[in-house]
């Protein structure tokens, strides 16, 4: 299960959670939000082409929309990019924004005319269309 | 021990998880009391009544459902809703022209403090695979009918925000107050599967 | 990466199979499971962490275990990435688990 190599150091950990602060701490949670004054890449109506990247690592761009292209939609701020910190690389902030690609630029002449998906992506993920 | 003589897992997965238990508990890197309170809340007091009362109230309540769909996290935070895998909300409302369809095609990514933990269904291969490339056919296979003219989008949860859906209040429901329209709302029809029904 | 995980409009996998009035959880083992990976501490593993370990399955165990075995399988394999416990600690748990349960029954 586990390969060579990839065993770290013992990471430094906080008291174990307490039971009383489950229900504080639970109903506040975590935003992944990172609070960095980044400038967006690409602004609400831009459009653009998802990358057509294929890392052998962690990356929340699905493969069904690799180099298909859509409309910036809405810009969610800055958020650390997952194919970094999923590898210890640190938090890499970024805009993140709702990106909308139509059924038929994804699937085909067969997807229905006026479907659509809407999908989050970094700046990482984007280049102009 | 060597890396090539490795024991197999109990193929019993409660005991293999009994084992993990009592290991991580050793360890100190949880206490049993927390696992129970933990368990409590989210078999309990989390789910999906949390979501049906913020319908109910923007249904009842146009400047509330205005707050809601411009910046949700806040407008729910207003009920009392909030916290893990809920901090980033995002509502999209469902309307005579736009029906609104939420999946994770990764992992399982779901709004939990409005809906509670997500179905089995959810989290599968076959709702994750085909939700994205025929989500007429599978919200057929729910029952749902969409016309040809309305407009189907799909959120498939790639990021850290969490979506809700605002399901279309049905007719026939105008005399009824919050706590009967929330009895109306499912779970299904703040995913998107389902349609809220006035009986 | 190019995982099982990444599902979107893949063929083959069968029809949606909802439950009626489908139980939250649906044995106390998946109640652990969860319980557990929600109480250990932010700071041993981050929600990327997590998802990558789950990704890194083999595809047929993937897609032939439930959902909190995956769960299960993660909590395994990154607390020892992680430096928590050492496999053979986890192996005797194994062991020690498996004799209680004879011994008692």
């Amino acid at each position: 299960m586990v390969e060579r190599g990839q065993r770290c150091k013992r990471v430094r950990i906080m008291p174990a959670l307490a039971a009383d602060m489950v229900v504080p701490l639970f109903a506040v949670g975590s935003s992944a939000r990172v609070d960095a004054d980044i400038a967006p890449k690409f602004k609400a109506g831009d459009t653009v082409t998802a990358r057509n990247i294929n890392p052998t690592g962690h990356t929340r761009l699905p493969r069904y929309l690799r180099g298909k292209s859509g409309t910036i939609e809405k810009d969610h701020g800055v958020f650390g990019l997952p194919d970094s910190m999923a590898h210890g690389g640190g938090e890499t902030p970024q805009h993140v924004y709702c990106v909308r690609f139509s059924a038929r630029e994804v699937w085909g002449a067969s997807a229905a005319p006026r479907d659509s998906f809407y999908v989050d992506m970094w700046d990482d993920y984007l280049d102009p269309a | 021990m060597a890396d090539h003589d490795h024991t197999e897992p109990p193929s019993d997965t409660a005991l293999r998880v009994k084992a993990l238990e009592s290991l991580l508990l050793e360890k100190g890197l949880v206490e049993a009391d927390t696992l129970d309170a933990i368990i409590q809340l989210y078999e309990h007091n989390v789910g999906p009544q949390n979501g049906a009362k913020v319908v109910a109230r923007a249904w009842s309540d146009p400047d509330y459902k205005a707050r809601l769909l411009a910046d949700a996290t806040p407008a729910i935070a207003e009920l009392g809703y909030g916290g893990v895998q809920g901090e980033d909300m995002v509502v999209v409302e469902n309307t005579s022209d736009v029906h609104n369809l939420l999946v994770c095609t990764l992992c399982s990514c779901y709004p939990w403090p409005v809906l509670g933990l997500p179905p089995v269904w959810y989290k599968a291969a076959p709702y994750r695979a085909r939700a994205v490339s025929e989500p007429r056919a599978v919200l057929k296979e729910f029952g749902v009918e969409i016309r040809e003219g309305v407009e189907v989008r799909v959120w498939d949860s790639t990021a850290e925000l969490r979506y809700m859906v605002l399901p279309e209040r049905p007719a026939g429901t105008e005399g009824l107050g919050e706590d009967e329209l929330a009895a109306l709302v499912t779970r299904d029809s703040m995913i998107g599967v389902a349609l809220v029904e006035s009986t | 990466m190019n995982g099982i995980h990444d599902l979107g409009g893949m063929h083959g996998m069968g029809p949606v199979n909802p439950e009626t009035d489908e139980p939250v959880f649906h044995a106390d083992w998946e109640r652990r499971v969860f319980a557990l990976m929600m109480a250990i501490p932010g700071s041993v593993y981050n929600i990327d962490e997590f998802r990558h370990t789950i990704e890194r399955m083999e595809a047929a165990e993937y897609l032939s275990t439930s959902y909190y075995e995956h769960w299960l399988h993660c909590l395994e394999v990154l607390m020892i990435e992680k430096g928590q416990f050492e496999r053979a600690e986890l192996e005797a748990a194994w062991s020690n688990a498996a004799s209680a349960a004879n011994g008692s029954a």
